[in-house]
């Protein structure tokens, strides 16, 4: 009895929302466009600083720049044509070498080495060619570097394989269709109170936990579809496709939680806009996480969305399995529990 | 239309409308965003390489660290948060720098030192950190630099921190948050409610109602990104022009927003219109962030021919095309003025019949 009440109603808010071809529309249309985002953005990351060289007969000063992993290094064989690679900024920084380098070094005095600049070199760049310049020198008159360093790389070494751009921003985009349903559910039950069918609707056999359960399946199920499409698109379940889906589909309990809090909070639709909204942004927060390591606060680590962008992150970029992310499901759970709990209770007080 | 009955409806919506929505969407949001904004894109697009240290004695390496340009150096007290600090990406790199440090560079010898990597850090980035730290510990040894460095600057582009790069353009996005959703939501929601049908029967016309909503957005807006630009200083050097600009920018958000208000009945669209609205509203900001994209993309986005010309004002780089842009700008707010008139009259037809047919079933 229960379920058929339940999937009366759920039959009843699909068939407004597909009635609705406006919202139909740009429900795929947003999903299309977030998909376009991602295959727009480039496919790999540059790494390397640019670097123009003119060092006429040092072939092996030329090499060693050449070799180094952080330098994009290109030799160029005159200096007008090394000038003017700066000044279109297609090379920022480049130096130019003097013919006799090597033999004035020889002899002890200390050569002219001049560094091109683009005028739009930034500070710290300057810095850093200089320092990296200077070096060079000192090697190549054969003086022992001063420091052995004794190097331990921390998590995996992406070293020439780092994480490209559109796939730091994976988890960001999959938070922005999952942060829109907490508004899309809350108007939905702030609709009933508006337009005072949930009156209407509780004078039938239908109780309110029907309605909510119902509400809460219909709006599980939206984020979920949506957020699952846009990950199968762009690749984000070629990898431990169970729990990704796990992960996601306790990103709608929780975004569907969310949704039944501001439901509570709101008296009207304005009231939705503005609670929806403000919580929107504040779930976006650690999604710069995900895009930029190492930029959060403690505080940040707070936010029940930072279990589920950290979790999407690290399953979808960095090859984690379940038993890494275990703790963020759990503590999702706990977050999207604590919503509807405290949603519900608080609807169900207005509503009787 | 008539200008007394505007302003008195402005003043409607100003004092009795619904505060708490204004105040989140014109006050509070805005702010958050360009917050949010600029605390990730600070970081996001600095060039600097991060190094964290762990000094174990008082070695004048450390005051060496702190004034180079090129590093952002971060200290640590134990070498436990150093690489709890590089393992997490808060540094590229870390380095512990031993206790008889200054003796041993100063006696010439060669000094062990511990680094710690971040294994995500950029080639580059190492590169950097590798090559400033030789060259800082040459300059404790007082060791003679073997070249003479002149450098020779090519240009007269100046170089700007991201930081203030973007932070019109920031503004821009917050200002066009706050026009577009205002009258947009107002609008649905005298829809939801029947108001507008009770308004329709007075002597206000729909133009007045769509003027004053427009109005009251694009005002606020308006002050909103003012004040957010005076926090942060950053009028450049022509204030009025972007003061120009900035008004044209929340005028095209309100039209927006009414066109929005008009066309859609709940709520839940314009969720959905947002989804994708956001990209459209961000657009130009990504594109111009990311230079490897196809930059043709902008001229997609109607929000570019307002942002376009704000980003250029701001960093004194106007031309012609700039005007061409602000050009474009004022046809696209024309355009819109069009569309929103065939709107109202699309509603005119509407509203009436809708409120006789309340009234007739209300007897």
């Amino acid at each position: 009895m229960s379920a058929h009440l339940i999937m009366t109603l759920i039959k009843k808010d699909l068939k407004l929302f597909t009635r609705n071809q406006f919202y139909f529309i740009m429900t795929i249309v947003g999903l299309v466009l977030y998909i376009g985002m991602y295959f727009v953005m480039p496919k790999t990351m540059d790494e390397t600083m640019k670097l123009g060289i003119y060092a006429p007969g040092m072939p092996l000063i030329e090499n060693s720049l050449v070799n180094d992993e952080g330098i994009e290094a290109k030799s160029f064989s005159t200096l007008e044509e090394l000038r003017e690679a700066v000044l279109k900024n297609e090379y920022p920084v480049a130096i130019a070498l003097p013919e006799d380098l090597l033999t004035r070094l020889a002899e002890g005095e200390k050569p002219i080495v001049t560094v091109y600049l683009s005028s739009s070199t930034t500070e710290e760049m300057k810095g850093a060619i200089t320092a990296l310049v200077k070096q060079l020198a000192f090697l190549a008159t054969g003086q022992d570097m001063p420091l052995e360093m004794r190097s331990e790389v921390l998590g995996p070494d992406l070293l020439g394989a780092q994480i490209p751009w559109r796939d730091r921003l994976i988890p960001m985009m999959a938070i922005m269709i999952l942060g829109t349903e907490i508004l899309s559910l809350a108007a939905l039950i702030s609709t009933e109170v508006e337009q005072n069918t949930v009156s209407a609707l509780l004078v039938t056999p239908l109780k309110l936990h029907h309605l909510f359960t119902a509400k809460a399946i219909l709006g599980i199920g939206l984020a979920f579809i949506q957020v699952l499409l846009f990950m199968v698109v762009v690749g984000g379940l070629s990898h431990e496709i169970l729990t990704m889906t796990l992960v996601l589909f306790i990103g709608s309990i929780l975004v569907t939680g969310s949704g039944f809090l501001v439901a509570s909070l709101a008296r009207d639709m304005m009231g939705v806009t503005s609670w929806g909204m403000l919580l929107m942004i504040i779930f976006f927060i650690p999604a710069l996480g995900g895009m930029m390591p190492g930029i959060l606060s403690g505080w940040a680590k707070v936010l029940p969305s930072y279990h589920l962008v950290d979790a999407i992150s690290r399953l979808s970029n960095y090859g984690a399995s379940f038993n890494d992310i275990s703790g963020h499901v759990l503590i999702m759970l706990g977050w999207s529990a604590l919503f509807t709990i405290s949603g519900v209770l608080t609807l169900r007080r207005r509503y009787r | 239309m008539n200008i007394k009955r505007v302003f008195t409806l402005l003043g409607k919506e100003l004092l009795h409308g619904p505060r708490g929505f204004i105040l989140t969407m014109t006050i509070a949001t805005p702010l958050l965003i360009t917050l949010v904004i600029n605390l990730a894109l600070g970081d996001l697009f600095s060039s600097a390489a991060k190094l964290a240290y762990f000094d174990e004695s008082q070695s004048q390496l450390v005051p060496l660290l702190e004034e180079n340009k090129q590093l952002h150096v971060f200290e640590y007290d134990s070498t436990e948060a150093l690489k709890d600090a590089v393992s997490r990406g808060a540094a590229d790199f870390g380095i512990i720098i031993p206790a008889d440090f200054d003796n041993l560079v100063t006696s010439g010898d060669k000094v062990p030192v511990t680094t710690y990597i971040w294994g995500e850090s950029l080639a580059k980035n190492r590169t950097i950190i590798t090559a400033t730290l030789l060259d800082l510990t040459h300059q404790l040894s007082s060791q003679s630099e073997p070249i003479i460095l002149a450098t020779v600057t090519l240009g007269d582009e100046e170089s700007i921190p991201w930081s203030r790069r973007l932070m019109p353009l920031t503004v821009m996005m917050a200002v066009f948050f706050g026009g577009l959703m205002l009258p947009a939501a107002s609008l649905i929601d005298e829809k939801l409610k029947g108001t507008l049908q009770a308004l329709a029967v007075t002597p206000a016309s729909l133009p007045d109602i769509f003027i004053a909503k427009g109005l009251m957005a694009a005002l606020l807006s308006l002050v909103m990104g003012a004040i957010i630009l005076l926090i942060n200083q950053a009028w450049g050097e022509s204030p009025l022009l972007l003061l120009l600009m900035l008004a044209l920018g929340a005028i095209m958000a309100a039209e927006i927003g009414l066109i929005l208000g008009a066309l859609i009945n709940e709520m839940n669209t314009l969720f959905a219109v947002w989804k994708f609205g956001g990209l459209f509203l961000f657009g130009p900001a990504i594109v111009y962030m990311f230079p490897e994209l196809p930059q043709w993309l902008n001229y997609v986005f109607p929000t570019f021919y307002v942002t376009g010309p704000i980003m250029d004002i701001s960093l004194g780089t106007q031309d012609n095309e700039t005007f061409l842009q602000l050009g474009i700008a004022v046809f696209v707010i024309l355009v819109l003025v069009f569309l929103i008139s065939r709107l109202i009259n699309r509603l005119a037809g509407e509203v009436p019949r809708q409120a006789i047919k309340e009234l007739e079933a209300t007897g």
